[in-house]
C-alpha cells in the first residue's frame, strides 16, 4: 500500500465542497466522496454528514455506507439520526444501520435493538444483522476480515464446502446473519462454481436486503460468470430499487462491453435510483477500463 | 537449493513447449519479482496501490525493467487480476574463451560445454573481456534464461581452486 497522503484542512474542505456541490454531476460527487472516505478523519466525516440532506437517495445511501466503512466513531450521532429519521428512504436508513454495525461500538446496541423491530423490512433486517456483528466483534475481539478493502456486515462462515455454503445461502428458514456468512465464504472461495452458487441468492424472494447484498458481493467479484443473473434482476421493473441499483453497480464493476451495453439501456430508467446507479456504474466501468490509477482523484 | 532446482524444472518444461510463464494475482506480486509487461520478461522495481472505490477494488501501478534490454516498462492492472510471471532460470558458467564475439562456456558441475551465447555489447562485455585477459581467477558469467531468450547478464571472478 502507498503511504497515506496527508491533506491539509483546506484540501479536505475543497473535496467536501465538491461533494456538496449540487451543480456537479453525480459521478464527480461520488469520486469526491471516496477521496473523503479514504482520508477518514473527523473533518471528512463532518463534510460527508453535511450532505445527508441531498435530494439523491443514491448519494445519501453511499454517504452512510462510507461513514460506516471509515469506522470512525465520530460518525455515530449522525448515523443514529439518519436511522431514526423516517423521512429518509429505506435504502438510506438501511445503510445507516449497517454503518453502525460496521463501526461496531457497543454503545449503539440499544438503538439497533430498537430498529430491529422497524416496520420497514430493509431496516429491521439490517439492524438485526448489525446487532449480530457488534456482538460478534465484542465476543471474538476480532474484526470481520475481507480480502477487499471493505468492512463486511458479518464474518465469513467456518466451512469451505461450496455445496454446503450454497445450501445455507438460499435456505430462507435460517437467520440472515448465517446466510450472509455463507455469502462471504462463497465470495472468498472465488471459483466459477462458488460464484454461480452465490448468484442463485439473487432469486431468494424472501428478502430484498439479502438480494441486494448478493448483488454487491458479485460486484466485488467482478466475474462475468454472474452477468446473466445480475441482468435478470436489473431488468425486472418490479424488483426493489435497492436490488436493481446494486445489480447496476455490479455490472459497472465487471466493466466488460456486454455489461456497459446493458447499463446504457437503463441510464434513463423511470426509477431515479436506477438511473443514477447506471450513471455511476458507467463511470466506474470507464475507470476500470482506463489507465487511471486512482478512481477517487480530483 | 530446492528452489533453484524447481526453477530449472520449470524452465526445462518451458523449453519443451510448455508454459514459459505462470499466472499470479497482481496484488501478490512484490518489488524485485518478475512479471511480463507487454510480452517482455521484466523485474519489478517500483509498485504502488491505488485507493479504493465502492467495491473495495484497487489498481496496482508497476514500473519494471526488461531483464534483457534493461528498458523501463510500466503497467497498471486491477489488483485482483492475474498477471503472467516468467519462469526465469539463472545459471553460472565458467568463461573459457571468446571467439568471434561468441563465448565458450563450461558448466562447472557437469563440465559440459556451451558456445551459443554472444558476449554482451557495451560496458558489461568490455569488463568481462578485461577480466578474462587479466587472468586473476576464473571468470564466472551469470546466464539468465526466460521466455526462450538467454543472455549473459553479469559476472564475477572466482579465485577458488
Amino acid at each position: 500500500m502507498v503511504a497515506s497522503q496527508k491533506f491539509s484542512d483546506a484540501e479536505i474542505d475543497s473535496f467536501g465542497e465538491a461533494l456538496n456541490d449540487t451543480k456537479k454531476p453525480l459521478k464527480a460527487r461520488f469520486r469526491a466522496l471516496f477521496i473523503l472516505r479514504n482520508i477518514g478523519c473527523d473533518r471528512s466525516v463532518d463534510w460527508i454528514g453535511k450532505c445527508l440532506n441531498d435530494e439523491s437517495a443514491l448519494l445519501k445511501h453511499e454517504l452512510a455506507y462510507c461513514l460506516g466503512q471509515m469506522q470512525n466513531k465520530h460518525a455515530i450521532p449522525t448515523l443514529v439520526s439518519v436511522l431514526e429519521d423516517e423521512k429518509q428512504e429505506p435504502m438510506v436508513r438501511h445503510e445507516a444501520g449497517e454503518a453502525l454495525g460496521a463501526i461496531a461500538d457497543p454503545s449503539v446496541k440499544d438503538v439497533l435493538r430498537k430498529y430491529a423491530q422497524d416496520p420497514c423490512p430493509e431496516v429491521s433486517e439490517t439492524c438485526q444483522i448489525a446487532l449480530g456483528r457488534v456482538e460478534w466483534v465484542e465476543k471474538s475481539g476480532k474484526d470481520t476480515n475481507s480480502p477487499y478493502d471493505s468492512v463486511d456486515p458479518t464474518p465469513s462462515a467456518s466451512t469451505s464446502d461450496v455445496e454446503e455454503l450454497a445450501a445455507t445461502l438460499i435456505d430462507a428458514s435460517l437467520p440472515l446473519f448465517d446466510r450472509y456468512r455463507a455469502m462471504f465464504s462463497l465470495r472468498n472461495i472465488k471459483t466459477d462454481k462458488s460464484i454461480k452458487a452465490l448468484a442463485q441468492g439473487l432469486y431468494c424472494e424472501d428478502s430484498a436486503l439479502f438480494r441486494h447484498e448478493v448483488a454487491y458481493v458479485l460486484g466485488q467479484l467482478q466475474s462475468p460468470v454472474a452477468t446473466q443473473e445480475l441482468k435478470d434482476r436489473l431488468l425486472l421493473s418490479t424488483e426493489n430499487c435497492m436490488v436493481r441499483h446494486e445489480c447496476a453497480e455490479a455490472l459497472g464493476a465487471i466493466a466488460n462491453e456486454e455489461c456497459t451495453e446493458i447499463l446504457k439501456q437503463y441510464v434513463n430508467d423511470e426509477e431515479r435510483v436506477v438511473r443514477e446507479s447506471c450513471e455511476v456504474a458507467l463511470d466506474m466501468a470507464e475507470y476500470e477500463n482506463s489507465d487511471d490509477l486512482q478512481y477517487a482523484h480530483v | 537449493m530446492s528452489e533453484d532446482h524447481h526453477d530449472e524444472e520449470q524452465f526445462d518444461s518451458a523449453e519443451s513447449g510448455a508454459a514459459a510463464t505462470f499466472p499470479k494475482q497482481c496484488s501478490a506480486l512484490r518489488k524485485n519479482e518478475h512479471v511480463m509487461i507487454r510480452g517482455r520478461p521484466c523485474k519489478i522495481v517500483e509498485m504502488s496501490t491505488s485507493k479504493t472505490g465502492k467495491h473495495g477494488h484497487a489498481k496496482v501501478h508497476m514500473v519494471a525493467i526488461d531483464i534483457f534490454t534493461t528498458k523501463k516498462l510500466e503497467d497498471i492492472c486491477p489488483s485482483t487480476h492475474n498477471m503472467d510471471v516468467p519462469v526465469v532460470k539463472r545459471r553460472e558458467y565458467i568463461l573459457m574463451s571468446i571467439e568471434d564475439g561468441f563465448c565458450s562456456l563450461m558448466d562447472p558441475e557437469s563440465c559440459e560445454l556451451k558456445d551459443d551465447l554472444k558476449m554482451p555489447e557495451g560496458d558489461l562485455g568490455n569488463t568481462i573481456r578485461e577480466a578474462l585477459e587479466k587472468d586473476e581467477g576464473s571468470v564466472l558469467v551469470q546466464v539468465v534464461a526466460a521466455c526462450g531468450e538467454e543472455a549473459i547478464l553479469g559476472y564475477k571472478i572466482s579465485t577458488k581452486e
